[in-house]
């Protein structure tokens, strides 16, 4: 599903230095950030709730002026050729921004005439989206009338109107169901596909961030704590677990569950080993080797074996070992709260 | 340059939302026809006392009220104008535009033109049905179109009133509090419901400046007395002079970003 990049780096398309947002309040929302994009890439950011990810979007778009720092857009600054920036880049906010008092159609017409496309072409890009989003057979309803995944769907369409050399997708997936989430995880993988196109996400999903993103960045309280691919980012983490549980009672006597254990310790790769519930955890560099080994080694032991569990990280553990933080959910403040609940109204109806 | 297009495709997203709300164009026509119903039945015994008659100007009740309603119908549908660049900033509507090239002064002047041509809408509305009651337009048809410009420029100056407040303020309950207490009192004290004749003389001093009353009194004279151009010319100018200076701040406001 994910393409590997070539092993040759792709030219640089969005670069970012030191780039920082404090509002007027004096909340720090993007703290110095730096970091590179290359052509053809899916490059994801994970990150909790205001954690600054739309933030950093809303720069990189044009739509806040950074207090600090600098970034380019396909060579352009955002800052001094803001036009030519817009022009060459597709914004899909996390507000589900579609008109309901428009149909499906008309919506798009105003995205392409918002682009300057010239007006003979204008319908044909409209089935052009449309039908890469599979909603022609919709175009003329009103919006009003869409749910939540349709809207969705139109509104990448619209972000994707006037072809964009970059597309810019927050939370993309946010509020979705399973099903439709991996529609538009489809149609995200497509254009990069077929239209070499660079995509640039944010979420809190780590599924997403693990099976779309060629690269992702994992940021927190407006910091960027670290860029690497997802299965280098697991591999960096390191520990996998192997979790046995001995089967109990008048089955194993302590002593050869001890004994056992002390068995195990003595195995390569076996880094330590702790109870949990009524099972053993053993945190091994190599989970998966480990597991042969010890049945080997329990062999002349005579121990009864219920099951054995193999666990490699996840970009949660990632995240945890980065952050020190499991993924919070929480709203900052009372305008945030409003807006997420307006958007997850639009999404639900 | 793409400037008129783009005021178009914002104007043309705002006639379609508005004749998408069929509530809303139905009120469009009621409102001003209870107003005129609900007037002319009220206050159509004062015409009968001759003094009254003298103060108004003219012995049909209806005819001095028929601009009142026009004025007022047009300020608050210009001073509301503002609550959709609200809502456009909560739905996300607002941040997708600006993310597209579109000129930054295209947003609110597009808006404006929209609003003025709803105003228009409704400004011929109310000419009908006040015709249908017995009013008689003086200056006929000329004289209406006339009186549409001047009713056009005070919309816009009234809509960039209102669209420049909502590029800083940013809930629709705080806009509307504002905007009903800066339109209640200003109607109030202007001759649009009152003829200047029967206010105390203090209340008059305040009429005379009141920007309302240079809104109201061309439409007025328009529909009672005929082409008297020293009526029709300071009202006319001052209106000028506000739908101008109300475009180039509004559109002074977007271009120095919002959001
Ligand atoms: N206009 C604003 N004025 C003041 N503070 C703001 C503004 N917008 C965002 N913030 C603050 O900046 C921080 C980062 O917000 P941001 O929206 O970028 O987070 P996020 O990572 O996109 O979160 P979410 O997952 O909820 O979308 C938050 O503390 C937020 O309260
Ligand atoms: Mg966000």
């Amino acid at each position: 599903m994910k393409p590997e990049l070539g092993t040759r780096p792709n030219p640089i398309i969005i670069e970012v230095k030191e780039l920082s947002k404090v509002f007027p309040g004096g909340i720090t929302a993007v703290n110095k950030v730096s970091f590179s994009v290359y052509e053809g890439e899916i490059f994801g950011f994970l990150g909790p709730n205001g954690a600054g990810k739309s933030t950093t979007i809303a720069v990189l778009t044009t739509l806040l002026k950074p207090t600090g720092g600098q970034a380019f857009i396909a060579g352009f600054d955002t800052e001094k050729q803001a036009d030519r920036v817009r022009s060459v880049l597709g914004y899909v906010s996390q507000d589900l921004a579609v008109d309901d008092s428009l149909t499906g159609r008309e919506n798009l017409i105003l995205q392409a005439g918002f682009y300057h496309i010239p007006r003979n072409e204008i319908q044909y890009r409209c089935d052009e989206v449309l039908k890469l989003v599979g909603l022609e057979e919709h175009a003329g309803r009103l919006v009003e009338t869409y749910s939540g995944g349709m809207r969705k769907r139109l509104d990448i369409a619209a972000g994707l109107i006037h072809r964009p050399k970059i597309l810019f997708l927050d939370e993309p997936t946010l509020g979705l169901d399973i099903q439709t989430r991996q529609q538009v995880w489809t149609y995200i993988t497509g254009l990069r596909e077929k239209y070499n196109m660079t995509i640039f996400l944010t979420t809190h999903y780590m599924e997403e961030a693990d099976s779309l993103c060629n690269r992702i960045a994992i940021i927190d309280q407006g910091e960027i704590k670290t860029i690497d691919r997802p299965s280098k980012l697991k591999r960096e983490v390191g520990e996998e677990l192997v979790k046995i549980r001995f089967a109990g009672g008048e089955k194993n006597t302590a002593e050869e569950i001890e004994a056992a254990l002390h068995a195990i310790r003595g195995l390569p790769t076996v880094k330590s080993i702790r109870p949990e519930h009524d099972s053993q955890v053993i945190v091994s560099s190599d989970g998966e080797a480990l597991v042969p080994l010890i049945f080997e080694a329990l062999q002349p032991l005579q121990v009864k074996i219920n099951s054995v569990i193999v666990k490699k990280p996840t970009l949660d553990d990632v995240y945890l070992a980065f952050t020190g933080r499991n993924l919070r959910n929480e709203t900052a403040d009372k305008n945030q709260a409003l807006q997420s609940m307006i958007r997850m109204r639009r999404i639900r109806s | 340059m793409y400037f008129l297009s783009d005021v178009y495709y914002v104007c043309w997203r705002e006639m379609k939302r508005f004749l998408s709300q069929k509530t809303r164009i139905l009120m469009t026509v009621f409102q001003p026809l209870i107003w005129l119903v609900l007037m002319g039945n009220m206050m159509n015994g004062l015409t009968s006392n001759s003094m009254a008659a003298e103060m108004l100007g003219i012995d049909n009740y209806l005819s001095f009220m028929t601009p009142g309603i026009m004025i007022m119908t047009t300020l608050f549908s210009g001073v509301f104008g503002g609550i959709s660049i609200i809502w456009d900033r909560r739905t996300g509507f607002l941040n997708k535009m600006l993310a597209a090239p579109i000129s930054r002064a295209a947003i609110p002047l597009g808006k404006m033109i929209a609003i003025a041509i709803q105003s228009v809408f409704q400004i011929a509305v109310i000419a009908v049905i006040a015709a249908l009651f017995g009013v008689k337009f003086v200056t006929g048809m000329t004289g209406i179109l006339f009186m549409l410009v001047v009713i056009i420029l005070f919309s816009f100056g009234m809509a960039g009133i209102s669209l420049s407040l909502a590029t800083v303020i940013k809930s629709h309950e705080t806009l509307m509090a504002v905007v009903n207490f800066l339109t209640l009192p200003l109607m109030f004290t202007s001759a649009t419901i009152f003829p200047k004749l029967a206010m105390p003389s203090w209340l008059k001093v305040i009429a005379t400046w009141n920007p309302l009353t240079y809104a109201v009194e061309p439409v007025r004279t328009l529909t009672m007395k005929g082409w008297v151009w020293p009526q029709i010319i300071p009202g006319l100018a001052l209106m000028l002079i506000f739908a101008a200076v109300m475009i180039a701040v509004s559109t002074r406001q977007f271009s120095k970003s919002i959001s």
